[in-house]
């Protein structure tokens, strides 16, 4: 355990520790371009010198590991002299086209000028040319002129993704960052070499000149593209929409946690944003296909349904629930329906088609964002927990009505089978959030929000419960699923149901010990709590 | 010696002392009748001389007969926008936003779109001002890092009959140029479309 | 006299009378653009134009009536939509019922009829002067109160005020005129005008009896017309006032009742202190001057140049307020006030006591 002192603060480290990774432990940040915690040490930008006593030379904190007794100035004239002159080699060639360049505003290139730099160009030869907006592949578009050469990108796809696509060509003020011929960057993890990018050279062909990111605000959520719940940050437009097509949500982009998905997420997830606000939401009730008022809708809807349950009983009808659901949502659903109305098929497993492997980074085989809650808690009611046995019973008849929660069964059992199964319901409810085949099969459909609209937990492949805020409002018409639980409780005359997802996780945390510790911050607290251990 | 340690203590009154015969107020009245009146004789008199051609101008009067006469501009005047052209014709402006973020009224909204040629990358597919917000303060043309944004039309009687007409969009704001290199034909042009 | 003439020369005298406070009211309404501009060493209104010619801003009357009469009638929400629209015929109705009372001539003879020239000759017309004059604050204070609008209540609260407040004043002030006089009867109150002091050689009107009495009436009289400087109810520049929910020509009547009120108080104030149609040293048989000559002419002759004298010096009264409302800016509401209760009235009750006792004396 060496003891090194770093701007006078003295810390102890473990041994191996990085001078770089010293200073960060003590709040301070030492600017930097091609190191990344996450991959190897390249030692290439040269922004990290700092002056170490007894040290010939300046050295790089990325590389340099941090020793007993070491006496680290990362601010004395000669470091900072030396950030200033590194900074003006790497922007020598730079094409300064900000104002078309949409990592301006996140740019390490614009943070560092305007920190350590703020010096005037020497530099009086002409610029070097290079290749400008070159399609590397389907999410990633370059321009070598911006590239620094910092190497991150190329190492992600050696040391991570392992796809080896990118590799710096040419030599001295040549070196030019391409991929291998006949290789395009596309991997199933390319989106992010551009998030790796300090500078403007690799961007989102997805994003491009969609709008410029000091408009957006950004907060913390779950993908809920598959099971691993991967934490990412929501960037969202609060107002001026004429950007982005007019749609609320810009990108996803991940948010570092060691625990579940490091610093990474896969590009299915990364581009997920654009189904949720694309125009197959459903955002008014409707009734046979026709749109009507909430009011309206729900009278039809308890109608119907207490007419059903007089007629044939409660056990015709099956729950037809998707395992993506919040863990509060779920809860509710079995509280009113498995436990409230003694219904007993309560089905939500559909087993994931053969094109859906786990990989051994991050993506898993399980679409589902919640299959693990599910499990735990329709387990102790349901009598029919396949979502198969469900349509088969409904095809021999003995089921006769389905409530259908933001399920879309038709990728799994074909669209025909789902509109052919339906005809002979004598009801159906569909609450969700797309039109697809299960909704338009359907008489009633309720539109609920999805994910960045509703504030949840949801539990991951391994058990972990993480939270996640609403971003925006809901879209048109559509309302959260509890709110929707609520009215229909109201209408078909069963005790109040619980609206709040704190409150309602509480209540879940006491009837199933996984969800007992509290997940939602105190009223109080201002920050959204990031994910914690179960 | 004492008055040296006297501290003098000025009492300011929220008003000038008025004498009594002001206060009375009455011969203020007059006085003040008296002021107009002799401009309103006097005038009187010029304008009748006007009237019946005796005399061609009126001295007293400093009235300017807007729209037909108007007062020199200062060149640094900031007036109606305008989108400045390259050379080759294509708008300079490459839709950076930052007259958009820039702008203390939001006024301007701009979509962006991509152009092929790779030294350019980007354009404004659509660029609106609305004039009806705008209180030219000039931020945008500071702003710009292209030069494309500027108030140097010397158009400033700008009106219309609806909100949707006060929106200047890319079109017209590209064709307009400097009030200091406007043709005799193109000022006509202009005066017929600030009229219509 | 026959019933046909009794009724064709009421019906005369009253369309006289109505069109005279109008067509000055009309006037007014130029001179208010014009005058002003003039006073200020502008040029005003010299825009719209028939046949090339602004017609010293005539022209612009016209459209301005025709820009009142077709633009858009707002009325608000509100549960008084009846006061809301009765409101400005109110204030302008009792506005012009007060000329009924006012002398505009003295007798005219026509086929061995003497008409008298005044609509109704009331033995109590002071009192329906200032009865009426009451009432047309009702206009305003309905108005203000149905525009369902804080602020356009407390402007009609305002206005109300201000109403209260100097008509005690004008009313206090009459006193002392009914007293120098010793009559309710307008009629007779400028008959009493017709003789002369000092030996023939000065008329003997009332501003000769009552010159502080003329002082308050007059200055009662421009706050009673609510403008500047006393246009607290409206307060068109920042102070909103009762009219802020109407638009259109009930706007225009609301505007218009302002200088048919000030034609009102200006042929008010010649009936009290000015000699109402009288001319000096003009008698029904011809002149007579002080120096022993006369001048014969006819009786007719003589009434219509009396007529004409009254609306001579009603036109120089009217200029004269519009040279005030161009000269002076606004008081504040405690200034109105102070200057209302604190001056005026005291000032109007001493009027009182002192007429009363010089002439028991």
């Amino acid at each position: 355990m060496p003891t090194l002192t770093i701007d006078n603060q003295e810390i102890k480290v473990p041994a191996g520790t990085r001078v770089i990774e010293a200073a960060k432990l003590l709040g301070i940040e030492i600017p930097h371009y091609c190191y990344h915690p996450a991959l190897s040490i390249a030692g290439s930008c040269r922004m990290c010198l700092v002056e170490i006593e007894k040290f010939p030379k300046l050295a790089i904190a990325c590389h340099t590991v941090a020793t007993d007794g070491m006496i680290v100035h990362t601010n004395s004239d000669k470091a900072e002299h030396a950030r200033t002159s590194m900074l003006e080699f790497l922007l020598a060639n730079h094409p300064l086209d900000c104002p078309v360049c949409d990592q301006a505003g996140e740019c390490k290139l614009q943070q560092y000028y305007m920190t350590v730099g703020r010096h005037n160009s020497a530099l009086l030869d002409n610029k070097i040319k290079k290749t400008k907006a070159r399609v590397l592949g389907p999410h990633v578009i370059l321009d070598s002129e911006r590239c620094i050469l910092c190497s991150r990108c190329v190492r992600f796809t050696a040391e991570i993704s392992k796809s080896h696509e990118l590799g710096i060509f040419n030599r001295g003020d040549h070196s030019e960052l391409l991929n291998y011929p006949g290789k395009a960057l596309d991997n199933p993890y390319s989106g992010n070499v551009v998030d790796i990018c300090p500078v403007g050279a690799l961007t989102d062909r997805d994003f491009r000149f969609k709008v410029r990111v000091w408009y957006l605000d950004s907060k913390p959520s779950i993908c809920h593209g598959c099971a691993r719940g991967c934490n990412i940050r929501v960037d969202y437009l609060r107002r001026r929409f004429h950007h982005n097509d007019g749609k609320r949500i810009a990108r996803f982009k991940p948010r570092h946690n060691p625990d579940v998905n490091g610093h990474w997420i896969c590009d299915a997830g990364r581009y997920s944003y654009k189904q949720l606000e694309n125009e197959d939401r459903l955002l008014t009730p409707q009734v046979d296909g026709t749109p009507g008022g909430w009011d309206s809708v729900l009278a039809g809807a308890a109608k119907a349904f207490a007419g059903h349950v007089s007629e044939f009983g409660v056990n015709s009808i099956a729950l037809i629930t998707s395992a993506s659901l919040s863990n509060e949502e779920m809860f509710t659903a079995q509280e009113l329906f498995g436990n409230g109305l003694k219904m007993e098929k309560i089905a939500w497993r559909i087993p994931p088609g053969p094109e859906n492997k786990d990989d051994d980074l991050l993506i898993r085989a399980d679409k589902n964002a919640n299959s693990f809650a599910a499990e735990k808690i329709f387990t102790s009611t349901s009598r029919a927990k396949d979502v198969e046995e469900v349509l088969a019973k409904t095809e021999a008849g003995k089921i006769k009505a389905w409530i259908v929660l933001d399920a879309d069964l038709g990728p799994a059992f074909g669209d025909e089978r789902i509109a052919k199964a339906a005809e002979s319901l004598r009801f159906s409810w569909y609450l969700g959030s797309y039109r697809n085949a299960t909704s338009q099969a359907c008489r009633f459909v309720l539109p609920s929000t999805v994910f960045t609209e509703k504030e949840g937990t949801v539990t991951n492949f391994a058990g972990r419960v993480q939270h996640f805020p609403a971003v925006v409002s809901p879209l048109g018409g559509a309302l959260p699923l509890l709110e929707i639980f609520a009215k229909l409780a109201g209408r078909l005359e069963l005790p109040t149901v619980e609206t709040n997802p704190a409150r309602v996780y509480q209540s879940l945390g006491q009837s199933f010990e996984h969800f007992a510790q509290p997940i939602y911050a105190a009223p109080t607290a201002k920050a959204a709590p990031t994910s914690k251990v179960s | 010696m004492a008055t040296q340690n006297t501290i003098r203590v000025s009492v300011r009154r929220r008003a000038a002392t008025l004498s009594f015969w002001e206060q009375v107020y009455l011969f203020e009245v007059i006085r003040g009748l008296w002021i107009t009146t002799h401009h309103f004789v006097l005038n009187l008199y010029y304008h009748i001389l006007k009237l019946f051609g005796i005399r061609k101008t009126h001295p007293l009067t400093p009235t300017i007969q807007y729209p037909e006469e108007c007062r020199p501009l200062a060149l640094r005047l900031r007036t109606l926008h305008r989108l400045a052209r390259r050379d080759d014709g294509r708008p300079r402006c490459v839709a950076c936003m930052m007259c958009e973020t820039v702008c203390p009224a939001l006024c301007i909204q701009i979509v962006a779109a991509a152009v092929d040629d790779p030294n350019i990358e980007k354009r404004p597919k659509s660029f609106d001002i609305d004039i009806g917000k705008c209180v030219f303060c000039g931020f945008c043309v500071e702003a710009c890092p292209e030069d494309a944004i500027r108030m140097d039309t010397g158009i400033l009687d700008i009106a219309s009959y609806s909100r949707g007409g006060m929106v200047l969009d890319i079109d017209r704001l590209l064709s307009l140029n400097a009030a200091t290199e406007r043709t005799d034909k193109e000022v006509d042009q202009l005066q017929k479309w600030l009229l219509q | 006299m026959s019933p046909v003439m009794y009724w064709t020369t009421t019906v005369a005298k009253s369309v006289y009378i109505l069109v005279f406070p109008l067509t000055l009211a009309f006037v007014l309404a130029w001179a208010e653009r014009k005058q002003s501009a003039v006073m200020q060493d502008r040029i005003g209104a010299n825009r719209a134009s028939v046949f090339g010619r602004p017609w010293l801003g005539f022209v612009h009357m016209v459209c301005d009536a025709m820009k009142m009469f077709t633009k858009e009638d707002f009325v608000p929400e509100t549960e008084h939509r009846f006061l809301h629209h009765i409101a400005p015929g109110i204030a302008m109705f009792f506005a012009l019922l007060a000329f009924a009372v006012i002398p505009f001539g003295n007798q005219l003879t026509i086929a061995g009829e003497t008409i008298g020239l005044q609509v109704a000759d009331l033995n109590v017309g002071i009192l329906f002067v200032f009865a009426l004059t009451s009432l047309g604050v009702y206009g305003l204070v309905l108005g203000g109160w149905s525009s369902n609008n804080n602020y356009a209540l407390l402007g009609a609260i305002r206005a109300s005020a201000q109403m209260i407040s100097y008509e005690i004043c004008i009313g206090i002030t009459v006193i002392g005129a009914i007293i120098a006089f010793g009559t309710l009867s307008l009629q007779e109150i400028v008959l009493a005008q017709g003789t002369h002091l000092l030996a023939g050689w000065l008329p003997r009107w009332g501003i000769l009896l009552q010159p502080l009495g003329f002082l308050l009436f007059f200055v009662a009289g421009i706050a009673e017309t609510k403008r500047v400087p006393f246009d607290m109810p409206e307060g068109e520049s920042e102070i909103i006032g009762f009219n802020l929910e109407y638009s259109s020509m009930k706007f225009g009547l609301f505007l218009f009742t302002d200088f048919v009120e000030t034609v009102l108080i200006a042929a008010v104030t010649v009936t009290f202190f000015f000699g109402g149609w009288q001319v000096p040293w003009l008698y029904e048989t011809g002149f007579a001057f002080p120096w022993g000559s006369t001048w014969a002419i006819h009786p007719n002759i003589a009434a219509l140049l009396q007529m004409g004298a009254f609306v001579g010096k009603v036109v120089f009264f009217c200029w004269l307020m519009m040279a005030i409302r161009w000269t002076l800016p606004r008081f504040r509401y405690d200034q109105v006030m102070d200057l209302g209760w604190k001056w005026l009235l005291p000032l109007s009750l001493a009027n009182v006591v002192v007429t009363a006792l010089i002439t028991l004396w």
